[in-house]
């Protein structure tokens, strides 16, 4: 998924819409996000204090399959992350895993205030996410130990792009295989990998997780399905340990953890559009050579920095000697006289005029041209 | 400049200097057609022996010669994977722009990374010391603009892995 923010737009957008309106109205809002993730919202004209949101998320794991809504635990959490703004209606709307009231007259007043409970508000799909993980993390697993070491789990947050967590004792191990499209991505990808792992190691990022990247599977994956273990990026590794997940910064390391593929596609790409950038600007340099091996372009390039900068077709009309602008507005106000003294104006008269009674010029004997 | 380079850059420069003596001679195959020989190479006594400058395995440059016509293929250095990528882009890129150098082959000779096409037209047209230096130049600007490049996305890469590590602490 492309977006690094944990609120979604579209919802930001339709619930301040709703919320800044002074009468309410019928609104009923059906959309997907990044084709997997479906909200509803609902505001009705007959309970203007009361809209309703739904909001349906793919589950997280194969292994942890949501039937009908969230399990009680997921949805205490949530309560008691909202405030009383919000309250959850159970069962859930038809087809949604979740289905929330948003009192409306509860809102906070203040603009500043309203604006962060409603992004607070919008974050619900990253909220759910994050808790199904963190459960998965703390309670799930502890059945498959082989050596101390759990089973992998295999999340699967976006349907092409699976990740594995493996807990143990003292750590958690995330574990991304990497695919690309393009063999270009695959190598800008893996020099990208290579400074992850480098900048792992250096003192400034010692307290970070410790990262590592291997073409190869990890031991971790051993009996994993040959599908999973099949990449051409090969495989990034984040150890976790309980400092990285230490109060609020649980949170932070989840959505960071799932977003990882998002933020090498995007980088890959941010990198190619640099690539492409400097390319074009060394381009013209590159040009700028042959152009003056050309015979001649001296001298073009001589009458030409003598000019003034500005538009070609401006300078032109500079360098027309007196006599012609004379002539040229000569010309125009003779034209403008014989206008005003025509007394009948027929349409298009003077374009038949200027095509049959043009009168023929006829050189003179005695004219001649001056030669330079 | 590495003294190698330099040296490989002066071998190119006074090889080309010797072969581009061009002159205008029409096909001997097709009547009022005038055609490059280096390409067509139907007349084996209007073509001259070809000429390999080598620096390294992967650094070469080819000069063929004929009466009308010269062609010099270049292969770049590409030392590893990315710079490989990299080469690739680059000179995929100009070969889209090939009109803009009007001596710029729009596909390589088999086995080198980019051609050059001088025909007598382009010698009658453009300053023979300049077009040479232009080939020249154009070899040290691909081999810089490849490393400028690596070095660039490898440091750009360094910046936004400490970044995302940071966010962690």
């Amino acid at each position: 998924m492309a977006c690094f923010n944990r609120a979604s737009p579209a919802l930001v957008e339709i619930l301040s819409r709703l919320l800044s309106a002074e009468r309410q109205i019928d609104a009923d809002h059906c959309f997907y996000e990044f084709g997997s993730v479906k909200y509803h919202v609902q505001a009705l004209a007959s309970e203007p204090q009361n809209i309703y949101l739904s909001v349906l998320t793919p589950p997280l794991s194969p292994e942890f399959l949501l039937t009908n809504s969230l399990p009680n635990y997921l949805l205490h959490d949530i309560k008691n992350m909202y405030s009383d703004i919000v309250e959850i209606i159970i069962p859930p709307k038809e087809g949604f895993l979740l289905t929330m009231r948003l009192a409306v007259a509860k809102f906070p007043d203040h603009e500043e205030n309203r604006r962060k409970m409603i992004t607070e508000i919008s974050s619900i799909q990253a909220v759910i996410l994050s808790l199904q993980l963190k459960d998965m993390l703390w309670n799930l697993g502890s059945q498959d130990k082989t050596n101390g070491i759990c089973k992998p789990i295999q999340l699967v947050y976006h349907p092409r792009e699976p990740f594995f967590v493996v807990r143990m004792i003292e750590k958690i191990t995330a574990i991304f295989p990497m695919r690309f499209k393009d063999n270009s991505d695959v190598v800008i990808a893996t020099s990208f990998f290579q400074e992850l792992m480098d900048v792992g190691y250096s003192v400034s990022c010692a307290k970070a997780p410790h990262c590592t990247w291997s073409p190869i599977p990890p031991q971790e994956l051993r009996g994993e399905s040959f599908q999973h273990l099949t990449t051409n990026g090969g495989f990034v590794s984040f150890d976790i340990f309980p400092q990285h997940v230490k109060g609020a910064k649980e949170d932070k390391t989840v959505w960071i953890l799932l977003n990882f593929y998002a933020y090498v596609k995007h980088y890959v790409k941010c990198t190619r559009a640099f690539i492409q950038r400097k390319m074009r600007q060394r381009l013209e340099s590159m040009v700028e050579v042959i152009r003056k091996a050309r015979i001649g372009s001296e001298d073009h390039k001589t009458l030409r920095s003598g000019l003034q900068k500005g538009c070609p077709s401006v300078k032109k009309v500079f360098r027309l000697p007196k006599s012609k602008i004379f002539k040229k507005n000569y010309g125009k106000f003779s034209n403008q006289v014989r206008k005003i003294r025509w007394r009948i104006k027929v349409k298009g008269l003077h374009r038949f005029r200027r095509r049959w009674f043009k009168i023929p010029k006829f050189i003179s004997l005695r004219k001649y041209t001056k030669l330079d | 400049m590495a003294n190698s380079l330099r040296s490989y850059l002066t071998c190119i420069r006074n090889t080309l200097d010797a072969a581009m003596c061009l002159q205008n001679f029409p096909c001997q195959e097709v009547e009022r057609h005038n055609k490059p020989e280096v390409e067509l190479k139907t007349s084996p006594e209007l073509l001259l022996n070809p000429i390999l400058i080598c620096r390294n395995e992967a650094e070469k440059c080819l000069i063929e010669t004929s009466i009308n016509s010269i062609r010099v293929s270049i292969k770049v250095k590409q030392a590893d994977e990315l710079e490989n990528i990299l080469a690739k882009k680059f000179l995929r890129f100009l070969s889209m722009r090939a009109e803009a150098f009007q001596v710029l082959r729009r596909k390589p000779v088999q086995g080198y990374d980019l051609s050059f096409l001088i025909t007598n037209y382009h010698c009658e047209d453009m300053h023979k010391h300049k077009l040479i230096d232009f080939i020249v130049q154009f070899m040290e600007d691909i081999d810089k603009e490849i490393s400028e490049l690596k070095l660039s996305v490898n440091t750009r890469g360094r910046l936004v892995a400490t970044e995302f590590l940071k966010q962690f602490i």
